[in-house]
């Protein structure tokens, strides 16, 4: 006879997975909701996810560092709970970007809501697990999700860059799953703390093994951060996105990614691995140059705006690669910073959102569009230079400080040369940024009519971008409390 | 008043918020009245002044940031003083002056922006607050130049942001492992300049980290061969533009240095002497040349901006007291006459709407107030004695000749070659016939105008006369800064060559 396995309800901890369950029940509750009557609008449909996210904060805040749960795949330490923090927060902030005054006609499908709970809860169990295959459930979850939104906006591009993202997404998935692979091959564990542990026993042994399974992760969560040379598929598919979600996509996928990526390769960088150091030094160089240099040669706004969210991308790497607790205090801070900023940047551009193209053939938002929109609607244009300024990082605004906070981790890491990389690449990046500011402030109009800019406009959407721009300018008051959070917690977790 | 400071910094941007609401019809109105409160602020600031103590007064502490070392802290001391008073003077006058008819809203709102971020660099003792202000005050001067300049002037306005702040980001990772340093050796993260001047470095840190601020100021100044944006910016800017162009933000660059790389790394500074004197001769004897060959009044003006520039820096890296105090006075005295001579080239563009001198001549039978004001300015340029700029040029140089003889009587060629172009720019428009047609009936200065010009020549003439005032307060300053540098310098030589003496005032 088997013996009967005994599984107790305390072992199971199911509080650990309340924030990520909300999210799913949430999603099946708008499903049910649908099938019950057919006639309601996206007004309730936002507030009700809304609602459902505050809910999914208050289970994120009543849990506590250190717990373990569900067969000890899931782990709550400082920055699951921290980047979950983060993830609701910035989910909270754009839907309600749904509520235009055009009709869009993803908007309108209650699936558009599930299917955001749904990838929310996908991003939360990403981070609250250092299980290699809890992990990969979750980024799954949350991508398939993601592609299905995206071609929801019912345009070719969309579909196109649903189908780019989907199939770039399999590939990086499949890299993911060789990586793990590999780890487990050589520790016979899918747990990062044990891989840790046995690698860091064995003196890791089998280097070359553990150099192309770390090869392997880097690709696949280098798709996932769109790290230079895996960043093709990111314009496009923010091109083809609505505005709405291209700006989700450059902020909270992101930090799903980094930190997944400081559990992968915080122990390998705090056990000395050099080449592993040297390997993703020179990833953030190339991440942050590049993604520079090619955003200088956009036309569109919105493109120029994915290469710029690439180079913050590769900007905040460079704290995993350095992987002292100031430097990763430093990716959350900067990355809060950053979510402000470019929150209200793509709502600017979603406000100016025309169905036809008037500009130009295929771009949306080509520089032109904002020539002179000083003359034409001033509030507007500076709240506009506003985010890019501090895209740009001139202080005092938002993302000055998080620019700081990051360079000075590099500098008391004995970084200096990188810090100076990472200053020399917000010189380049100010040319474009400013380019904009130019368009905007000293070129004269191409139109007269100010509705274009505020064809899309609505109370929630100003309410948004009025939210954004003072957090932006005001940032400095609140850098200090942020940064205590930020810190307690990331300290919590060992990092 | 407590925080006079902080109001001196908040009136002007809280004004400037404000003013979007004010109608376009009193928008002149209210631009001047802020302009003037501030100004009388500023004047207040300096009545209450003790000229007697060198330290900072007026201190003004508030944790911004506390866990990393960022305060809100203000302060002046005789260095500065005269800057501020400097900066809210040529705002009130140039918003006298201002003759901008399209956007005028726009434009008073930038420069009252502009006044604040000014106000707030040399107030500024956190290296971050400065830097803050330092980085500001390029957003509306972007503003000013790119929507009021001449043909080329997007060009000109992002050539003057992109070079300013590719320059201070390297100054910014220059701060950063500053405060690393000063954690490392006292266990507290602090931004305070204050705090790191008491900072002794070894030489080689000091060395690097010279350099990383020097480049962030020197690109500011500016120094060869970092100067080329600076022609394009004068070239295109509207008159307010380059009138505070030139007689504020310059200062920033020069200001900077006296009051960070100098005290801060006192040994690197002594080090950099020839470097940095080789590079001001540059600046001094080939941009005086570049600018005899100009054809456009406002580039000679801006080339000989860059010149006298040289001289500043030149008198800071004497690193005695004569030479300090003496380039802190030019600062002022360039300030005055470098702006007036701009807002004099503005009035003859508003008329003509050119500036090319061929395009003149005889000018002083047409407009013979014009001309008096000009040749007054004029001198004032070249450094005659009993105007303010002979008393700063002249400190400089007898400052830095006790460094070296040499480079002082070529660096002195500045006055023959000063006189040159402008005795040159003097005689091709103002003196001989009037030769074409349209200057026949030229209208002579009116009323704003004449009000703004005749102040800066008053204080011009005042000043060159009787600089005891301001130097006195510059003086003490100046002394107890050098002798600071004296007691930290670590390496003989540059005890030897940091020399706190007593000043002896030739000047006056």
């Amino acid at each position: 006879m088997l013996e009967p396995i005994s599984v107790s309800m305390e072992s199971l901890n199911l509080g650990t997975l309340t924030p990520m369950l909300v999210a799913i029940a949430g999603g099946l509750g708008i499903l049910v909701i649908d099938l019950i009557r057919k006639d309601l609008d996206k007004t309730l449909y936002v507030m009700f996810s809304i609602l459902i996210l505050f809910v999914d904060l208050g289970a994120v805040f009543g849990q506590s560092v250190g717990e373990r749960g569900f067969f000890d795949v899931i782990l709550i330490d400082g920055i699951a709970i921290l980047s979950q923090i983060v993830i609701l927060v910035a989910s909270m902030l754009f839907i309600p970007l749904a509520l235009t005054s055009k009709r869009f006609h993803e908007f309108s499908y209650p699936e558009f809501f599930a299917l955001f709970l749904f990838m929310v809860a996908g991003f939360q169990f990403m981070v609250a697990s250092d299980n290699l295959i809890l992990i990969f459930v979750g980024l799954e979850t949350a991508s398939l999700a993601l592609y299905t939104l995206i071609a929801l906006h019912n345009r070719i591009n969309s579909f196109e860059a649903a189908i780019k993202y989907f199939v770039m997404g399999a590939l990086a998935a499949g890299f993911y799953v060789m990586g793990a692979m590999i780890f487990y091959a050589l520790t016979g564990s899918v747990e990062l703390f044990k891989i840790a542990e046995v690698l860091e026993a064995g003196n890791f042994a089998n280097m070359t093994i553990l150099l192309v399974g770390i090869a392997f992760m880097i690709a696949a969560l280098g798709f996932k951060l769109s790290m230079v040379p895996f960043h093709t598929w990111t314009p496009d598919v923010y091109e083809g996105a609505s505005a709405t979600l291209a700006g989700y996509m450059s902020i909270v996928p992101k930090i799903a990614g980094f930190v997944v990526a400081m559990r992968v390769f915080g122990f390998l960088i705090q056990s000395d691995v050099v080449w592993v150091r040297d390997i993703l030094y020179a990833a953030v160089v190339i991440t942050m140059t590049l993604a520079n240099i090619m955003a200088l040669v956009q036309h569109d706004v919105k493109r120029m705006l994915a290469f710029s969210s690439i180079s913050h991308a590769g900007f905040v790497m460079a704290a995993i690669m350095i992987g002292t607790t100031q430097a990763n205090s430093a990716l959350f801070f900067y990355w809060i910073m950053f979510l402000f900023t470019n929150l209200g940047a793509f709502a600017m551009l979603w406000v100016s959102r025309h169905k036809a193209k008037l500009w130009d053939n295929r771009f949306d938002h080509p520089y032109e569009k904002f020539s002179g929109m000083i003359q034409i609607k001033p509030v507007g244009a500076v709240i506009m230079a506003l985010f890019m300024l501090s895209l740009a990082g001139v202080p005092p605004f938002s993302l000055f400080w998080g620019k700081l906070y990051v360079m000075s981790a590099a500098v008391n890491s004995n970084f200096i040369v990188l810090a100076l990389i990472m200053a020399l690449n917000s010189a380049i990046s100010v040319y474009y940024y400013l380019k904009l500011i130019v368009y905007m402030f000293l070129k004269d109009p191409t139109q007269n009519e100010g509705t274009v800019y505020a064809q899309n406009t609505s109370k929630p959407l100003q309410t948004i971008i009025g939210f954004s721009a003072f957090m932006t300018v005001f940032a400095f008051v609140a850098v200090d409390p942020i940064l205590e959070i930020i810190t307690a917690y990331v300290q919590a977790s060992g990092f | 008043m407590d925080h006079i400071l902080s109001v001196l910094v908040l009136f002007p941007a809280v004004a400037g918020l404000l003013g979007f609401i004010v109608s376009k019809e009193s928008i002149r109105a209210y631009g001047l009245s802020v302009a003037a409160i501030e100004f009388l602020l500023s004047l207040w600031l300096w009545l209450s002044f003790d000229g007697s103590y060198p330290g900072f007064q007026f201190v003004e502490v508030l944790p911004l940031i506390p866990s990393f070392g960022i305060n809100y802290y203000l302060g002046v001391d005789g260095i500065s003083l005269f800057i501020v008073v400097l900066s809210t003077f040529i705002t009130l006058v140039g918003l006298i002056a201002l003759s901008v008819e399209k956007d005028l809203k726009n434009m008073i709102i930038s420069l009252l922006f502009l006044e604040m971020t000014m106000v707030g660099v040399f107030v500024a003792l956190d290296a971050i607050v400065f830097y803050v202000f330092w980085e500001l005050s390029l957003v509306p001067m972007l503003y000013i130049i790119g929507a009021w300049g001449g043909n080329l002037r997007v060009y000109a306005a992002i050539k003057f942001f992109l070079y300013t702040f590719a320059g201070s980001l390297i100054m910014l990772v220059g701060m950063l492992v500053m405060a690393y340093l000063y954690h490392e050796a006292t266990g507290v993260w602090s931004f305070s300049i204050t705090e790191w001047h008491r900072l002794i470095l070894p030489e080689n840190y000091q060395f690097w980290l010279f350099i990383a601020f020097f480049i962030g100021l020197a690109i500011k100044v500016p120094m060869f061969p970092f100067h080329t944006w600076l022609p394009y910016a004068h070239g295109q800017a509207p008159t307010i533009g380059s009138v505070i162009l030139a007689a504020v933000l310059l200062k920033m660059g020069t200001y900077g240095l006296v009051r960070l790389p100098l005290p801060m790394f006192p040994d690197a500074s002594v080090y950099m002497i020839f470097p940095v004197a080789v590079l001001s001769l540059i600046m001094i004897i080939y941009t005086a040349m570049v600018a005899y060959a100009q054809e456009d009044m406002k580039q000679v003006i801006a080339y000989s901006s860059i010149s006298h520039m040289g001289v500043i820096v030149l008198g800071t890296f004497a690193m005695n007291p004569e030479g300090i105090a003496g380039s802190v006075f030019f600062m002022l005295s360039h300030g005055i006459v470098s702006g007036a001579l701009f807002m004099l080239v503005g009035v003859i563009y508003d008329r003509r709407h050119t500036k090319l001198m061929s395009e003149f001549g005889g000018l002083a039978h047409v407009m013979p107030r014009y001309g008096t004001i000009m040749g007054i300015m004029v001198m004032a340029s070249v450094g005659l004695p009993l105007t303010m700029s002979f008393v700063g040029e002249f400190l400089s140089l007898a400052g830095f000749y006790q460094v070296s003889h040499t480079m002082t009587i070529l660096a002195g060629t500045s006055i023959i070659l000063g006189a040159v172009y402008m005795l040159s720019l003097y005689k091709k428009s103002f003196f001989g016939e009037v030769t074409k047609e349209e200057n026949k009936n030229l209208k002579d200065l009116n009323g704003k105008e004449s009000m703004a010009l005749w102040t800066l020549v008053l204080v011009t003439v005042w000043l060159g006369v009787y600089p005891k005032p301001v130097l006195e307060p510059i003086n003490t300053s100046v002394e107890s800064l050098v002798s600071f540098m004296h007691k930290k310098a670590i390496t003989k030589e540059a005890k030897d060559i940091i020399k706190p003496t007593v000043i002896k005032r030739e000047a006056e």
